[in-house]
């Protein structure tokens, strides 16, 4: 669908899923089930790279909560990475940043932090 | 509401999650031949998908050879979507409250998706009857230049 695709980078100290095209309730189980792989194998600093990303609904956004809430027990966290000014304000609007969810602006904010 | 006969066009689909993408770039196309703004045309987009993702996935559930129904109507200065589904129906008087998060959670759409609706477009009527269908309808104004 529209060039949708989910790819893992294992280079760094943590995984980092490249998401591009659209993510909606077609997309959404690939994606759901790429981070049950990562999570399942204890990973608990997860990395979503949506700087190809055209297009997040609700379904996106509850897949990625979805995946935050379950490592939110063991202080795990979920690190996005976003440009775009439509998909920050869909993930400000969900108020999903109020949980151990993170946004970024650029890849390098986020090597700042988790280095 | 304005009274001029609008330009129409309808779609009739398959209750299948791959024709929301689809629905969303003919939607898309219809807004982006008006004069609305790129942010506006995202919302639609947006407002448009998620009333399709209710119509297959919490109306229809598990009903085999669902059908959802979409119009739009454009006038000159506002766009109205209209879709229809035959499912299970809801409470109207849910959306947006704790229940209906809760109710939603389940499903991994944190209960945001008819939110969305109502906040992203400019006006709303959402009708529901139990057992019957739903009825969504959403409007967006054409920007006014000054």
């Amino acid at each position: 669908m529209i060039g949708f695709s989910v790819e893992v980078e294992e280079k760094n100290n943590y995984p980092i899923v490249h998401i591009k095209g659209e993510i909606d309730v077609y997309t959404c189980p690939a994606l759901q089930e790429k981070l049950n792989e990562i999570i399942n194998r204890g990973e608990l600093q997860v990395v979503l790279d949506l700087e190809d990303l055209q297009y997040i609904d609700s379904t996106g956004l509850g897949t990625i909560a979805n995946t935050a809430q379950n490592i939110q027990d063991q202080n795990g966290e979920v690190h996005v990475i976003c440009n775009k000014p439509q998909i920050k304000k869909i993930f400000e609007f969900s108020g999903l940043e109020e949980k151990n969810i993170t946004l970024y602006d650029t890849k390098s904010e986020l090597v700042k932090k988790l280095g | 509401m304005n009274n001029t006969t609008p330009l129409s066009m309808d779609m009739i689909f398959d209750a299948k999650s791959e024709f929301v993408g689809i629905v969303r770039l003919a939607v898309s196309g219809v807004a982006s031949r008006m004069s609305f703004s790129i942010e506006e045309i995202e919302d639609i987009k947006i407002a448009v998908s998620e009333a399709c993702t209710n119509a297959i996935h919490h109306a229809y559930k598990t009903i085999e050879n669902a059908k959802v129904t979409i119009n739009i109507l454009i006038y000159s200065d506002q766009l109205e979507i209209v879709v229809k589904d035959e499912g299970v129906g809801f409470d109207t008087s849910i959306i947006g409250t704790p229940k209906q998060q809760q109710q939603s959670e389940s499903n991994m759409s944190l209960g945001l998706g008819l939110t969305f609706v109502e906040s992203l477009m400019d006006k709303t009527e959402f009708n529901s009857t139990i057992g019957k269908g739903s009825v969504i309808r959403m409007i967006k104004k054409v920007p006014q230049i000054s």
